[in-house]
């Protein structure tokens, strides 16, 4: 750095504005200019990313941090979608399934899949078929990967090698051959198996035992991808396949199906009563209230039924009911961290020309994007979010938001009205409640008010954190 | 800050709403400071330290009276005991330090550093992702559970500091989640209303909103806000000139000290370390460089400083050092290690039974690797943790802090 730019511009780099960062890389050579972005320090490089054009920051991350390329565009498109898009509803419910179909970014291959995961299995059905939902994600390298069923084989795959003799003699000469060689045994993961029934369809109470658990993996044995790391597709190996008979929740299915045995029991479970009821109720608890009316939930269920499990209509149902539009539902669903920074940027209007930042709040205030370990995904439960350290981060967004405080983000702040009820008006869609108005009114008497503060305390407010 | 205790307990309670936060009185707060009704200044604290990515454990505490160990190893060994900077130090004849870690030398010579070797995680997996998931949760094997072991360990108290269990950092590890409250803090001096024109005002907002679940949260964040207020207006000096290492450890562990001597109520802490993946150049041209002497540096230095800034305060206090899992025996083809089993914990503390390696040496001879790769496992990850949860920590519900896992063994780690 030194050798390339004099302590004068070295300073402003370090310490100017974002417009003055900016400018004075756009004075330097081409060269040069790429010489500066590959060679500079840790510390400066999160504040020169909200400064630079997206090429330059294109060029600082694949220089300096290349494994963080793909997850941070990800992570950036979701939140432009979910900002600028005309269409929130579908932004919502692709934040839903991809949820409930979760898989984790930073587990191996993941990081890479993740990205074809939400376009291309996600995005397109959010309010299709639930079956075909389901199928998209079961034959999804991402979830393959994410719950290892890659890796399920039979547990007598033995019986599969040419030439070689059925039965236990074999299983243990080939188990025993394996080890030799160092590596473990490899046998029935149950591990997608106990997941599809318990997160992605029936519910943790749905009915189903160990054995269940077990008779599914069976089926999906040979369920896996061509070469995990290199993002490889969807296959079927036939040779690693359980051939034998099982039985899914009391159905048989009969031996020699081959692939279809896994389709026989995605079939059985989309169009499970108890996948019905499991579904409404998810949706209800994300959309109505914590604790939704049962009444409600009836009748989503039956349409998921009626409709075999048509998720426009589902939500139709939902969305005209009574129960949506009562006073019981009326705010009851505290934000969940990326609820509410979506909507405190798209509140002040604000012009977002870097995204990361927000991402960085997004997990500052606990939820940190397309990074749940656990495949339960997030719960759309208030207690997920309301403690003292996610309260504080968004208290402190809030005000850092309206005073341009946010690397990458823009705030017209000569847009906030100055009068504090008509400014949570303005950003509330709503009035607010009287302690809030009364708490601001008594900051503005004591402080040097500005329309920032004015607009940072109303998006930090309690009224704020509902919907 | 009306309501007494008792009575917002109550309301809570009786609201259901108890699982929004366990109340705190209110009033305590400005007697929290070395007030004699504060809640148990001076509770024993247990410190926990993630090493993520799989520490190698052979090379840390090195097995230098095993031949096979240099056979394995022809790159990577480090160098029996010979009095210079690029070979172990010897700790009794047959285990030494790697050298990055001399500083810690001395605290095991007082008695107070205990190693634990061949000890981890029962499941056999060597996905970082499961295993640290595991060990966090406590439960080998079992991906369902939804809390972490620490937050299990914390008992039910009726008088609860907002700070009892702070993980450093941002975001709650899984070892912290769960029913008891836990904050995440990335720094103590920033766990406030930053626009200090704010603070008030949201204060006040939250205690006079009637939205109940925020209002209780509220409470409780000024609550803590409070409290770090009077640890953030005194600069921090660690005593006797200590200088903690730059690094993430480092500093988490300064914090932490910071915390235990406000005596605000802690009880547990967890911070965590990456970077211990080392496939690839794992030890350089000599012992004391390479990416495992780095670390090591940094681990050393920050156990080091945390001990002597202490000083007599660590009579309450137990720090404990994990890794997901171990490293293969045998070195690979990039001057690197892959992921292994069984690994090493330490321990350090003033009711520590250190100056000793505790746990079986199970060998490295091919026939004594477990899968004929790895360091075979003697000691399971939970009797250390059990041993401390219950006997330093008091809380003897092992059942519940480590479900599934019957009665666990214990080491005689802690000194009776």
């Amino acid at each position: 750095m030194q050798k390339l730019l004099t302590r004068d511009q070295i300073q402003t780099l370090r310490k100017g504005t974002p417009e003055e960062k900016q400018s004075l890389l756009q004075s330097l050579p081409a060269d040069t200019r790429d010489q500066v972005l590959t060679t500079v320090p840790q510390g400066m490089r999160q504040q020169l990313m909200a400064a630079v054009d997206p090429e330059s920051r294109r060029k600082l991350m694949k220089a300096n941090t290349p494994q963080q390329v793909v997850p941070s565009d990800l992570t950036e498109g979701k939140l432009y979608r979910a900002i600028y898009s005309n269409r929130q509803l579908e932004e919502q419910m692709v934040d839903f399934w991809f949820n409930h179909f979760n898989v984790y970014l930073e587990k191996g291959a993941d990081r890479i899949l993740t990205t074809s995961y939400e376009r291309e299995a996600i995005r397109p059905r959010v309010f299709g078929k639930f079956r075909d939902l389901l199928e998209a994600t079961a034959t999804s390298p991402a979830m393959l990967f994410y719950l290892d069923n890659w890796e399920s084989v039979s547990p007598d795959r033995a019986q599969q090698i040419p030439g070689r003799p059925y039965g236990p003699r074999a299983r243990q000469l080939a188990q025993a051959k394996a080890k030799a060689k160092g590596k473990q045994a490899r046998g029935l993961n149950e591990n997608y198996a106990r997941e599809l029934m318990e997160l992605h369809t029936l519910g943790v109470d749905g009915g189903y035992t160990q054995k269940d658990i077990i008779e599914v993996a069976r089926c999906f044995t040979g369920w896996t991808i061509q070469q995990p790391n290199l993002g490889g597709d969807f296959t079927y190996n036939d040779r690693v396949h359980d051939k034998g008979e099982k039985i899914v929740l009391g159905v048989k299915i009969s031996a020699g199906g081959g692939r279809n045995d896994a389709e026989k029991v995605l079939d059985i479970l989309a169009r499970h009563p108890n996948t019905a009821r499991f579904i409404s109720t998810k949706l209800a608890k994300k959309f109505v209230a914590d604790d939704p009316p049962p009444a409600l939930i009836d009748r989503m269920a039956k349409t998921f039924k009626d409709t075999d499990g048509d998720i426009r209509a589902v939500m139709t149902t939902m969305l005209e009911s009574k129960e949506f539009f009562s006073a019981g539902a009326f705010r009851a669903k505290v934000k969940t961290p990326l609820e509410m920074i979506v909507s405190a940027v798209r509140a002040t209007g604000a012009e977002v020309n870097y995204a990361m930042p927000l991402g960085n709040q997004i997990a500052e205030l606990g939820q940190p994007l397309y990074r749940k370990v656990e495949p339960t995904g997030y719960s759309s439960a208030n207690a997920e979010w309301v403690n003292s350290a996610a309260l504080l981060a968004r208290m402190n967004f809030a005000l850092a938001l309206a005073d341009n405080k946010v690397p990458g983000v823009k705030v017209d702040t000569g847009a906030f009205l100055a009068d504090p009820a008509d400014a949570a008006r303005q950003l509330l869609f709503g009035d607010a409640t009287e302690q809030t108005i009364a708490s601001i009114n008594n900051a503005l008497t004591q402080k040097q008010p500005t329309p920032g503060l004015v607009a940072g305390l109303v998006l930090g407010s309690p009224d704020f954190q509902r919907r | 800050m009306t309501l007494p205790q008792t009575t917002r307990r109550l309301f809570l309670k009786s609201s259901g709403l108890a699982m929004f936060g366990i109340g705190t009185a209110p009033a305590w707060l400005g007697r929290a400071l070395y007030a004699a009704d504060a809640p148990s200044p001076r509770k024993k604290i247990l410190v926990a330290i993630f090493q993520r990515g799989a520490m190698d454990g052979l090379n840390v505490v090195v097995p230098f009276g095993e031949r096979r160990y240099y056979s394995l190893r022809p790159n990577l060994a480090i160098p029996r005991p010979n009095r210079t900077e690029d070979s172990a130090i010897d700790l009794n004849g047959f285990f030494g330090l790697h050298p990055a870690l001399s500083p810690l030398k001395s605290i095991y010579d007082e008695g107070k550093l205990a190693i634990i070797h061949a000890v981890g995680s029962p499941d056999p997996t060597r996905s970082h992702f499961d295993a640290q998931d595991y060990m966090e949760s406590g439960t080998p094997g079992r991906k369902a559970t939804s809390d972490g072991w620490l937050n299990r360990a914390l008992a039910s108290e009726k008088v609860i500091s907002p700070v009892r269990a702070v993980s450093l950092g941002t975001g709650l590890p899984r070892a912290l989640r769960g029913q008891n409250e836990a904050v995440a803090i990335a720094n103590l001096n920033d766990f406030q209303i930053k626009d200090t024109r704010g603070a008030d005002t949201f204060e006040s907002m939250y205690q006079g909103t009637i939205d109940q679940v925020l209002n209780g949260a509220g409470r409780e964040t000024f609550e803590a806000v409070k409290l770090m207020q009077s640890i953030q207006s005194q600069p921090y000096r660690p005593a006797g000139g200590v200088r903690y290492p730059n690094g993430k450890l480092g500093q988490s562990l300064m914090q932490i000290a910071r915390l235990i001597k406000a005596n605000v109520g802690l009880e547990v802490a967890f911070t965590d370390l990456g970077g211990w993946d080392t496939h690839v150049n794992e030890v350089a041209a000599k012992p004391t460089q390479g990416q495992l002497a780095n670390l090591l540096t940094e681990f050393g230095g920050a156990l080091a400083a945390f001990y002597r800034d202490l000083g007599d305060r660590m009579a309450d206090v137990c720090v404990v050092s994990m890794s997901e899992f171990g490293r293969t025996a045998k070195e690979n083809g990039s001057r690197g290690t892959d992921h292994g089993h069984a690994n090493v914990m330490f321990a350090l503390g003033g009711g520590v039974r250190g100056g000793k390696i505790h746990g079986d040496w199970p060998g490295l001879e091919q026939e004594q690797l477990y899968e004929q790769r790895d360091l075979q496992l003697t000691t399971d990850f939970r009797d250390v943790l059990g041993e401390l949860v219950t006997r330093h920590l008091g809380n003897p519900e092992l059942k519940t802090v480590f479900p599934d896992y019957g009665k666990p063994k214990f080491r005689g780690i802690l000194s009776a």
